[in-house]
């Protein structure tokens, strides 16, 4: 018989695992569904429970249903608890892969780990996809609001590398296509194969969106 | 005081470092203070980051500047600048994003009360503000709204308090910049030494922080 919590920490379950995986699983609609239902639920048990005492209910006296009560509330929310758990760790991933730059709405139906595997898994484009259309607008909504915050920093790339940079050039190894790109030195085609030695700061979103491959 | 604070007040160079070093090594405390601290820090009110930001976008003019001088000894210069320029963004960046992961952590924590919200510029005030209205957008959309009215707040604080807190007692390392008494409580008893500068101790940061506040050590 499945008790009270159980679907809530099913949801856990989900969160905690989604945190060692590179891609977002997909959402769980009918869980979530299913632990909101049963907040509903007891909340209206509390309220039937309650409506013959007319609001002068005293714990002491009906010690039974005071326990009963209590364990409805507490199970309330515990439910929103592991709710609130599993959509924060969803939105984390999400504001993650924003901060990194991926096209989280294009990659949500290929459910693709990296840029890298982009060719490969769009193939399977048409699969559904793993958000749900309230995540798909909160992805777009925060993608605005991290590029209003970006834009107040003209000159730096808050998106960029957060690993100190050593040398000023480096070399790099061409793994997609990505066209000719302009830098202080001329312009440089990049086709695949291609080995070049060019400044960092010119190509880090390139690397970044897996074009490139930072070699040595 | 001893010889070497002697020393160090005759030497003429030690009055006359340039502001922009000094803002660097401003910069570098702030950005090691901030990702050694387990709580947000306050943003630095002397304008530093006005100046940082300044001395970046002249770098950048210079850089555009002699990009077309084909001088080999330019191309050298130009090679430096370069390298300290992107050495500086990084500190920047670096610091912002460790101020935003810590503001997006706890964002109802560091909006609860106007102590807390001194401690963020104007500009992550208003990213953290928006932040947390699509969170809780989000929320209201995926389940809450669906919830009894009496549970759909965010910040309930009967039986557990659901507003997360940093730990403010997690351990940091500090550097003594001058002689000074340390404090720090332990777990069956406090403890209390006599620190001398350049000292380097691990204590919690609950109790760091007044030393690092009035200036007696550092975060390292």
């Amino acid at each position: 018989m499945p008790m009270y919590g159980d679907q809530g920490n099913k949801l856990v379950q989900h969160a905690k695992r989604m945190q060692n995986l590179v891609h977002l699983p997909p959402y769980q609609t009918e869980l979530v569904r299913a632990v909101t239902r049963e907040v509903r639920d007891l909340d209206k048990d509390v309220a039937s429970l309650l409506e013959p005492f007319q609001g002068s209910f005293d714990p002491s006296a009906d010690q039974s249903t005071a326990c009963t009560l209590l364990v409805n509330h507490l199970s309330m929310r515990r439910n929103k608890r592991c709710l609130l758990a599993y959509h924060r760790t969803r939105t984390d991933k999400l504001e993650e892969l924003v901060w990194n730059g991926s096209d989280v709405l294009d990659l949500a139906g290929q459910q693709a780990g990296g840029g890298a595997n982009g060719a490969t898994a769009a193939a399977d484009g048409g699969a559904s996809s793993s958000l749900s259309p309230q995540e798909e607008d909160y992805v777009r909504q925060y993608g605005d609001l991290l590029a209003a915050y970006k834009g107040q920093w003209t000159d730096i790339d808050l998106t960029g590398s957060l690993e100190p940079p050593r040398d000023l050039f480096i070399d790099v190894r061409v793994l997609k296509d990505a066209g000719e790109i302009q830098t202080e030195y001329g312009a440089i085609n990049l086709t695949k194969n291609s080995q070049f030695y060019v400044r960092q700061g010119d190509v880090e979103r390139l690397i970044a969106q897996g074009y490139l491959q930072k070699l040595g | 005081m001893d010889i070497d604070d002697i020393l160090r007040e005759v030497d003429p160079t030690f009055h006359a470092v340039p502001q922009e070093k000094r803002n660097l090594q401003e910069l570098t405390r702030a950005w090691i203070a901030e990702r050694s601290a387990p709580e947000l820090l306050p943003w630095p009110a002397d304008g530093l980051f006005e100046r940082v930001n300044d001395s970046i976008k002249r770098q950048i003019e210079k850089v555009e500047e002699m990009t077309g001088d084909m001088d080999p000894k330019t191309n050298f210069a130009l090679i430096v600048i370069q390298t300290e320029l992107e050495r500086f963004k990084y500190l920047v960046r670096s610091y912002l994003r460790a101020r935003i992961s810590k503001i997006d952590r706890h964002t109802l924590h560091y909006l609860s009360t106007d102590a807390l919200r001194a401690r963020l510029s104007e500009m992550e005030l208003a990213y953290a503000t928006r932040h947390q209205a699509l969170l809780h957008n989000h929320y209201l959309s995926s389940f809450l709204s669906s919830f009894p009215s009496a549970l759909q707040n965010l910040n309930d604080s009967a039986g557990i308090n659901m507003v997360e807190t940093p730990d403010l007692e997690s351990a940091v390392f500090i550097r003594l910049l001058k002689d000074t008494l340390v404090e720090g409580r332990g777990v069956d008893s406090d403890g209390a030494m006599d620190g001398r500068e350049s000292d380097i101790v691990i204590l919690r940061w609950a109790d760091a922080k007044t030393l690092v506040e009035n200036g007696s050590a550092e975060l390292v």
